[in-house]
């Protein structure tokens, strides 16, 4: 088998594996070898992939003025900012968050610092241990939920990571071209997606 | 986390608020748009690569979805009817754009026709541990319609071939053929970036 027999087979290889020649090719081409790591490593990166961005609040606006034209909800009928309400769970625990909160606040307004672009923020920003796999403010906030809700734990560490990988990627595109207006939305998204967790976690707590 | 129940608003949960959505409660659909706007937005983003285009089909997907909140029946999660309608919302869009959303006859570089050849002994190829989140998006971004598609229904959201060709009226094989030619453009893309990115260094 040559390569490019065996490329003529590679999605099927891929999606269920080779016959023994094909794998014995595999084994064998340094290239094919290279070539089905490099497809399976692009599927898996994209498995990662959040969803990680929100709407502006245009759209909100326009479904409420739709719905309202069509006569399906009277004007007024809805709250301004219910869409903003976060996700909570339906079990109310009484931990103190004042730590989390705190946290939260820092991370967003680490967040705010880094939109605002100023190269000297953007370096304050990357040396941050935000953009570390998992920061002390993180384990603090991990240690808590451990206590009071163990269930969620690794939810919710596996998130911090997820937040924190983000946010190090995105910051090393802004460090990269701070021009680029689309690396600078992705850190955005990444900052967004760690105060979000910040903030769920500590929804939690209230009463 | 995923495994919780989720409430919304003031302890409504989630099934609570599509009880009282199907009866017209604006404000339990409201707190349904709070919950699912982020996912459904970047799925709509991801499938188009245009944000006006995506607000666009979001604000449609959620129309949708409350003209028709009183047809879910509970066969599927909630989330899982939702996204369906959303994708389906996009690939009508498409339709009516005349987009392909399918080609057969789309190439790959012509390096694919000729093998892998341009890659032997050159082990630095390799895309493992270089990738990362804002280069794959972008590249994601950067793909011809009908391949970015196939590739964000199937290994991001991880639909499955049979259900990817019912949707798009395709055959399963051509969904996987869509499916490798993707991945092969992203591997180029991806290698190209990083190509310019090591030039200018």
């Amino acid at each position: 088998m040559n390569c490019q027999q065996f490329q003529e087979v590679l999605p099927h290889i891929i999606e269920t594996g080779g016959s023994a020649d094909e794998e014995a090719h595999l084994q064998s081409c340094t290239a094919c070898s290279d070539l089905v790591r490099d497809l399976k490593y692009i599927a898996e990166q994209a498995k990662l992939l959040l969803p990680m961005r929100d709407p502006g609040p245009r759209v909100w606006t326009n479904i409420e003025q739709s719905l309202q034209r069509e006569g399906l909800i009277r004007e007024g009928r809805m709250s301004r900012q219910g869409h903003t309400l976060t996700i909570t769970q339906t079990q109310k625990k009484s931990w103190t968050p004042l730590g989390s909160v705190l946290a939260a606040l820092a991370v967003i307004t680490l967040a705010v610092v880094v939109i605002n672009y100023h190269p000297r923020a953007i370096v304050t920003a990357h040396n941050s241990p935000a953009t570390s796999s998992i920061t002390a403010d993180d384990q603090t906030l991990i240690s808590q939920i451990s206590q009071q809700q163990p269930e969620v734990r690794q939810a919710y560490e596996d998130g911090l990571k997820e937040a924190n990988a983000y946010i190090s990627d995105a910051q090393k595109a802004v460090d990269n071209d701070p021009n680029d207006d689309a690396a600078r939305q992705h850190l955005q998204a990444a900052y967004h997606q760690k105060a979000m967790l910040y903030d769920m976690a500590t929804s939690r707590s209230l009463p | 986390m995923t495994q919780a129940k989720k409430t919304i608003a003031t302890g409504l949960s989630e099934a609570e608020a599509i009880e009282r959505a199907k009866g017209g409660d604006a404000a339990a659909f409201e707190g349904l748009y709070g919950l699912h706007k982020r996912r459904v937005y970047s799925l709509c983003l991801r499938m188009t690569g245009n944000t006006a285009e995506a607000e666009d089909l979001t604000q449609e997907a959620f129309l949708q979805l409350y003209r028709k909140i009183s047809t879910f029946r509970g066969e599927s999660a909630f989330s899982t009817w939702l996204h369906r309608l959303s994708v389906n919302v996009v690939l009508m869009h498409l339709r009516k754009k005349g987009l392909p959303e399918v080609s057969l006859d789309e190439a790959l570089e012509p390096q694919h026709e000729d093998g892998p050849k341009k890659d032997i002994g050159a082990r630095d190829n390799v895309l493992a541990g270089s990738i990362d989140r804002v280069n794959l998006e972008r590249s994601i971004e950067s793909l011809p319609p009908g391949y970015r598609i196939i590739f964000v229904l199937h290994d991001i959201e991880g639909y499955e071939h049979n259900e990817i060709a019912e949707m798009m009226g395709c055959s399963i094989g051509n969904s996987k053929s869509q499916l490798h030619k993707a991945r092969m453009k992203l591997r180029d893309l991806l290698k190209l970036s990083r190509a310019e990115k090591a030039s200018r260094r």
